[in-house]
């Protein structure tokens, strides 16, 4: 039992960082109609962004509270700032083109970022100071869980509530919506969608940076090319969720962590990805629209 | 008219003196790791062999003509390695020296033997002298060898009674895996879980926690450092009371990095390191990389593949012969040459002869102390 229940904490933590991700690709699919596939790589490039941000600034030794919250508040302003300038450049030029354009223009956008990230950092594995969280562990029974583990866990759930919150109680929220449900009649009604747009990437973004800043704290290691793992993972959480729904992304986030743990703890590593696969598909098939996605009435 | 003919002479004969030049170099290449998930090894290898390249071009080179080196980068890679022999190949270098990884050096194996290129890699996977080609040089020891170390280590040192092997999916930690369970199952201990974890995947936790069910005396690694620290790091959070022990892969300083305070403690199996290398010739090669490149090289593994070189070069000028089939001849009957990493005999097999493995524990300053030899 206590071997099941550190697994599902195993899970959850991953899927929580999933869940953080896969709200990037979800929100832009529900607005834009976009799968937006360098939003993994932007995750890694926040990784890199914060340990700079933390090394020059403060230094590799320095730990507090203070410190944290700067860390990551002036990461995600950074990566949201990317965000925003990559919809300008590679999606907003072809918003009126054919879907596939902007499909391969996300693919293109996704190397560039890698690429850069390799030509800033280098090609090396960098390595996250082991001390931006204090290194806490808790044992309950005998469950371990380590202080960052609660902060992925606790800071994630937060955000994941305060954004369904944001988009279902604020005017803002509802302009988003509306802009997912029809653009055209979201502009007769005066909203602004270009600025809504706008807003998408800055929350996928910064959502997508307080993950990655979490994966380099959790595994330390980070390279330039791991993106595409997070992205990948993340982009079958929202498909599997219901895609464009946001608390579908969640959901389906922390089921994928779930399922990927159980499988490798019970049956074995080498399925793992195969298993993730084997569902997805089963998810496409029994139930085409995700978990959580309803069928919304097409107009004619 | 006759100004345009003194130019086309003039570039004629310059292209002749251009080609003439050509062959007045002998060419040396080096494939390995330089970017990608090893970069810190490839890099120290290729760093090791223009340093000795240097010196003996500071002295006149060899047989009268200068040497050159042409680095071709692998990533560590089997697809970049097949890639690499062909320029290599193409580029007309006599001998490769590399690659780190098994699995790249042995992708790359039945080019140079094609063309008849020497080539002489630290791989120790047993699969790489499989083949007997007589282009093959090994400038370390086999896994087998090691292998036959760790369990007489286990059982006759430590007295393990729960051993867990794990290993990643590359041919050179599968093969060490194989081997040492082998040799463990030789001595009838006791392997309670042989598994595997994907490199580069980050999250061990979940085969980690498994493990933990079993109440292992020993975790053994067979793989890279990259996956090694952060193994350790997870074993320690989640409270695996276990020892852990290291293959030679895991004895890098990002190892160090990657496992944070959880390092000490932790058991390293390898051939001695560059710092206690009991030879004049190693101290001084030591002294000279340091000068030149502000750094140590990054573990033993660029020492090997410098010894590598060494004994080529050594071989070119005592048979006064670029023939590569000569060379190789020479090499087979070579008796104790002199190497940075001790004596250097090899195998009619390609295989170097020897071993010396040190069972090394990770002080809280990152320091070694040999606990079993």
């Amino acid at each position: 039992m206590d071997i099941f229940l550190q697994q599902m904490v195993n899970g959850l933590t991953i899927g929580s960082l999933y869940a953080l991700v896969a709200l990037g690709y979800t929100m832009v699919y529900g607005v834009m109609r976009l799968i937006n596939f360098a939003h993994g790589d932007l995750v890694a490039f926040s990784a890199f962004i914060g340990l700079s941000v933390y090394a020059q600034i403060f230094g590799e030794s320095a730990t507090s509270l203070g410190v944290i919250i700067t860390v990551f508040a002036l990461t995600a302003l950074s990566v949201a700032c990317v965000g925003v300038l990559l919809e300008r450049l590679a999606y907003r030029p072809l918003r009126t083109a054919p879907r596939l354009s902007a499909v391969v223009s996300a693919l293109g956008a996704g190397l560039v970022i890698q690429n850069s990230v390799m030509l800033i950092w280098g090609p090396n594995m960098k390595i996250f100071p082991s001390n931006l969280f204090p290194s806490t562990i808790w044992a309950v029974g005998g469950i371990v869980i380590t202080f960052t583990q609660v902060m992925i866990l606790g800071v994630s759930s937060v955000l994941m509530v305060g954004l369904y919150f944001f988009i279902h109680q604020t005017k803002i929220g509802t302009a988003i919506r509306a802009v997912a449900i029809d653009q055209d009649a979201a502009k007769l009604m005066g909203i602004n969608v270009n600025r809504i747009i706008m807003i998408i990437f800055i929350i996928g973004s910064a959502l997508g940076a307080v993950a990655g800043l979490f994966i380099g704290s959790y595994y330390r290691g980070i390279t330039f090319d791991m993106g595409w793992m997070y992205g990948l993972n993340a982009f079958v959480a929202a498909i599997m969720g219901g895609i464009g729904n946001i608390p579908g992304a969640m959901l389906g986030g922390l089921l994928l962590g779930l399922f990927n743990a159980m499988i490798t703890g019970y049956i074995s590593t080498q399925w793992a990805e195969t298993f993730t696969f084997v569902l997805l598909i089963a998810i496409l098939v029994l139930r085409p629209t995700g978990i959580l996605g309803e069928t919304v009435a097409e107009k004619v | 008219m006759f100004s345009k003919l003194t130019v086309s002479l003039a570039a004629c004969s310059m292209l002749v003196s251009a080609s003439v030049a050509a062959t007045n170099v002998i060419k040396i290449g080096v494939q390995a790791p330089i970017t990608g998930q090893y970069a810190n090894e490839g890099q120290s290898i290729d760093n090791g062999v223009k340093l000795i390249v240097d010196q003996y071009n500071a002295k006149g080179g060899v047989l009268g003509k200068k040497i050159e080196v042409v680095t071709c980068d692998d990533q560590g890679t089997a697809q970049q390695a097949a890639i690499c022999a062909k320029k290599l190949v193409n580029e007309g270098v006599k001998a490769v020296i590399g690659s780190y990884t098994s699995g790249a050096t042995e992708a790359a194996q039945t080019t140079y033997n094609r063309a008849g290129v020497l080539q002489t890699s630290d791989g120790t996977s047993d699969s790489l002298i499989a083949h007997k080609y007589w282009t093959f040089f090994r400038n370390s020891f086999p896994n087998s060898a090691e292998a036959d170390y760790t369990a007489k280590y286990f059982v006759d040192g430590k007295q393990y009674k729960k051993i867990v092997i794990l290993s990643d999916y590359s041919s050179y930690s599968t093969d060490l895996a194989d081997a040492t369970i082998k040799a463990l199952k030789a001595k009838n201990a006791n392997i309670i879980y042989e598994g595997k974890i994907k490199s580069g995947s980050q999250n061990f936790t979940a085969t980690l926690t498994k493990i933990k069910a079993m109440e292992p005396d020993v975790i053994y690694f067979s793989g890279y450092y990259t996956d090694g620290g952060l193994l350790r790091a997870q074993q320690m959070q989640l409270g695996i009371k276990a020892d852990f022990v290291g293959g030679d892969s895991n004895d890098n300083p990002d190892y160090m990095k990657l496992a944070g305070e959880s390092a000490q403690g932790t058991l390293l199996i390898n051939v001695p390191t560059p710092d206690i290398l009991p030879y004049d010739i190693a101290k001084t090669f030591l002294v000279d990389y340091k000068a030149k490149f502000n750094a140590m090289p990054a573990s033993i593994w660029s020492l090997m593949n410098v010894d590598g070189l060494r004994v080529i070069l050594h071989v070119m000028e005592q048979t006064k012969s670029e023939d590569t089939k000569v060379i190789a001849e020479e090499m087979h009957k070579l008796k104790d040459f002199p190497g940075i990493t001790g004596p250097v005999t090899f195998r009619e097999d390609g295989e170097r002869t020897g071993g010396g493995y040190m069972t090394y524990e990770v002080q809280a300053d990152k320091s070694y102390k040999i606990v079993y030899q």
